[in-house]
């Protein structure tokens, strides 16, 4: 499945996705990221398993000289895997959140959600339950994660909208039973007191 | 079906024996203590066991025959079982060993086709069967005087494992637990833990369920069912063997996360079933939630006859979920008019050093009338002077009446000991840690609170 058409998966499902434009790779990658006004967030796309953090392949574009630096950044991951095109992304702001599912061996689908980017390998910190969820399933997956009051606007952090997070969490587990998904990564999803959209996502069948 | 398991009307125990330390001897003597039924020893090679007139084969019985109880070598298994088949047998207990568990899956096989064949339930093979404290089918093969069974309560035990099961049996008889049925259901070739649940499910005598389980043929049914359970009566659950590690094979950072450890505490928690992290534990919450009735919130009011544990019932009541209540004015000028002047009566209330049954009851009808408090905790000191055994049936009483928990909290040597176990065999669960006494009440609450909610 194409970058595009997996997040038109979750926009079918009623999970909101950022303001995306996909550039194929080649000779006029350069002048065709030019056309897009900045800021915004340029990435790769790959159907491997990379972190894009780790290997700067993702990047906010708000000049001309950030974006050189981008495509400095990519020739080394280029040459290391295959690369899909760039990805162009509208730049979102708010709380980096996830939501992941998997085929568990015992017992079929389940669907995680927690604090996103870095923090789910680093902190650990996500809980899980079995789909299909229902809301209530979805707010105590939401009030049981350890970082729950960075949800919440703890130290006058901006509250996020927790009706479209518990429906995003609902909505992903129902595109996993539906559609009978192996595996869900919707990471990052940012979270905000207007919107919770997402950011990437791959789904394996 | 799975009826007959527990109510059967006549039991063949096959592989019966004359010797006292063969397994076949004791299953049948245990039938020969309380069981109301007809009992039939079958071995070819014996005339009369124990008295009783010893067939050579099912089929030579003339009787019905409700539940066969099979203890003989694996091998032979297979020929026994059709043999029940053709008389009509519909329910069995394999209890032998040598089956799946060391590989011989055909053997395993077969047993289940039989079973299938003839339409008869089967529990195990390698397991030690089943323990009803109310019709006492009883077909574990240990001796009573090594394994103490307990007396009739609202526990329903399920162990994937024989010997967790049993030791555990054991353990909880000697404390004063009451049990409604135990069952070890082994390999579970054919009945498993979710048969066995929808069974408990419906059962009058079980008031809570505890179940301990290794893994699942069954994952979604098993969580279907306990979900639905749940709504009605506890169930609390323990699973052993639990592997941290994700899938190696997930090819996604979600797959490398959830791994079944995590998936079956998010199962549990889902399904409304309380998970406990040890066996202790499960029976702190089985039987406070199998004798007392559930509390309307969190307000625990304590009574004691030494202050300084109430100050530690304090500490751990505002350390699990709970709150410590604030009596009603009422309730405080009732308790006063019958304590010394220098005893200071809030919440703990302490009945200070010579309180008597008397003063217990006292306090005790005056908390349960008090509208601030949902929980009642009393700590006994069985130590000082004043305490007679009458206290038991004080608090007895008071707990029969079912209108508020009550729990009580004593230390002490052997003569505490003793009387500890007088109050849990009346229906008061009784702990000897103030910390496994507030953990139990805070499990008892959350699981009031899973109960109340319509969502």
């Amino acid at each position: 499945m194409g970058y595009m058409d997996e997040l038109n998966l979750l926009k079918s499902y009623g999970i909101d996705i950022a303001r995306t434009s996909f550039v194929k790779m080649g000779k006029g990658l350069e002048k065709d990221l030019v056309k897009f006004d900045f800021p915004f967030i340029a990435k790769v796309d790959t159907n491997e398993p990379i972190h894009k953090t780790e290997l700067k392949a993702v990047k906010l574009v708000e000049n001309k000289d950030d974006l050189q630096e981008f495509l400095k950044n990519i020739r080394p991951v280029e040459k290391k895997y295959h690369v899909n095109g760039i990805v162009v992304q509208e730049a979102l702001n708010g709380i980096e959140v996830f939501i992941g599912g998997k085929r568990d061996p015992q017992f079929g689908q389940v669907i995680l959600f927690g604090l996103g980017g870095i923090f789910v390998e680093i902190v650990n910190d996500y809980s899980i339950r079995l789909c299909p969820v229902s809301k209530r399933d979805a707010r105590d997956m939401v009030q049981e994660i350890r970082g729950y009051p960075l949800l919440v606007g703890a130290r006058g952090m901006e509250p996020v909208n927790m009706k479209k997070l518990v429906s995003s969490i609902v909505n992903a587990s129902k595109l996993m039973m539906d559609e009978n998904i192996k595996e869900l990564d919707i990471n990052p999803l940012f979270a905000n007191s207007r919107y919770v959209k997402a950011a990437d996502v791959r789904v394996i069948r | 079906m799975i009826d007959k398991f527990f109510n059967p009307k006549s039991v063949a125990v096959i592989g019966a024996s004359k010797h006292p330390h063969k397994i076949g001897h004791v299953i049948l003597w245990n039938f020969l203590r309380g069981f109301k039924g007809s009992v039939y020893p079958v071995n070819p090679n014996e005339d009369r066991i124990l008295g009783l007139k010893t067939y050579s084969r099912v089929t030579d019985i003339r009787g019905n025959v409700d539940l066969a109880v099979i203890a003989i070598p694996a091998r032979f298994v297979p020929m026994v079982l059709e043999d029940c088949g053709k008389k009509g047998v519909k329910a069995a207990i394999v209890v032998s060993g040598g089956f799946s568990e060391i590989g011989r899956t055909d053997l395993e096989d077969e047993v289940k086709e039989i079973g299938e064949k003839y339409n008869m339930r089967i529990i195990g093979p390698n397991c030690i069967g089943v323990f009803d404290a109310y019709t006492q089918v009883d077909t574990l093969f240990m001796p009573r005087y090594r394994l103490e069974r307990p007396r009739k309560g609202g526990i329903g035990f399920i162990s994937q494992s024989g010997a967790v099961g049993s030791a555990i049996l054991d353990w909880a008889a000697t404390r004063g637990f009451g049990f409604s049925k135990f069952i070890s259901y082994g390999n579970a070739c054919d009945v498993d833990e979710v048969d066995l649940l929808r069974y408990l499910e419906k059962d009058k005598e079980t008031k809570v369920i505890g179940l301990y389980i290794e893994g699942t043929r069954r994952g979604r049914e098993l969580y279907d069912t306990m979900q639905k359970i749940t709504k009605k009566k506890p169930i609390i659950a323990i699973k052993g063997g639990k592997t941290k590690a994700g899938s190696k094979a997930a090819s996604s950072h979600t797959g490398a996360l959830a791994g079944s450890a995590d998936v079956w505490r998010a199962m549990f928690k889902q399904a409304g079933v309380i998970e406990a992290d040890d066996i202790k534990r499960m029976f702190n919450y089985a039987r406070l939630l199998a004798e007392q009735p559930l509390p309307k919130g969190n307000r625990v009011g304590v009574i004691t006859n030494g202050g300084g544990f109430g100050v530690i019932a304090s500490d751990v009541i505002e350390g699990h979920n709970l709150e410590l209540a604030s009596l009603e004015k009422k309730t405080i000028n009732k308790i006063k008019k019958h304590v010394p002047e220098y005893a200071v009566v809030k919440n703990p209330v302490d009945l200070v050093g010579d309180a008597d049954a008397q003063r217990y009851e006292i306090a005790l009808d005056a908390l349960m009338d008090d509208k601030n408090v949902d929980i009642i905790l009393v700590l006994i000191l069985f130590q000082t002077a004043g305490v007679q055994s009458e206290i038991i049936d004080v608090i007895a009483n008071k707990s029969d009446i079912k209108k508020k928990p009550i729990i009580s909290f004593s230390a002490g040597g052997d003569f505490t000991r003793l009387h500890m176990r007088m109050l849990e065999k009346v229906g008061v669960p009784s702990f000897d840690s103030l910390e496994d006494a507030a953990d139990a009440i805070e499990k008892m609450y959350l699981y009031s609170r899973y109960f109340d909610s319509d969502e």
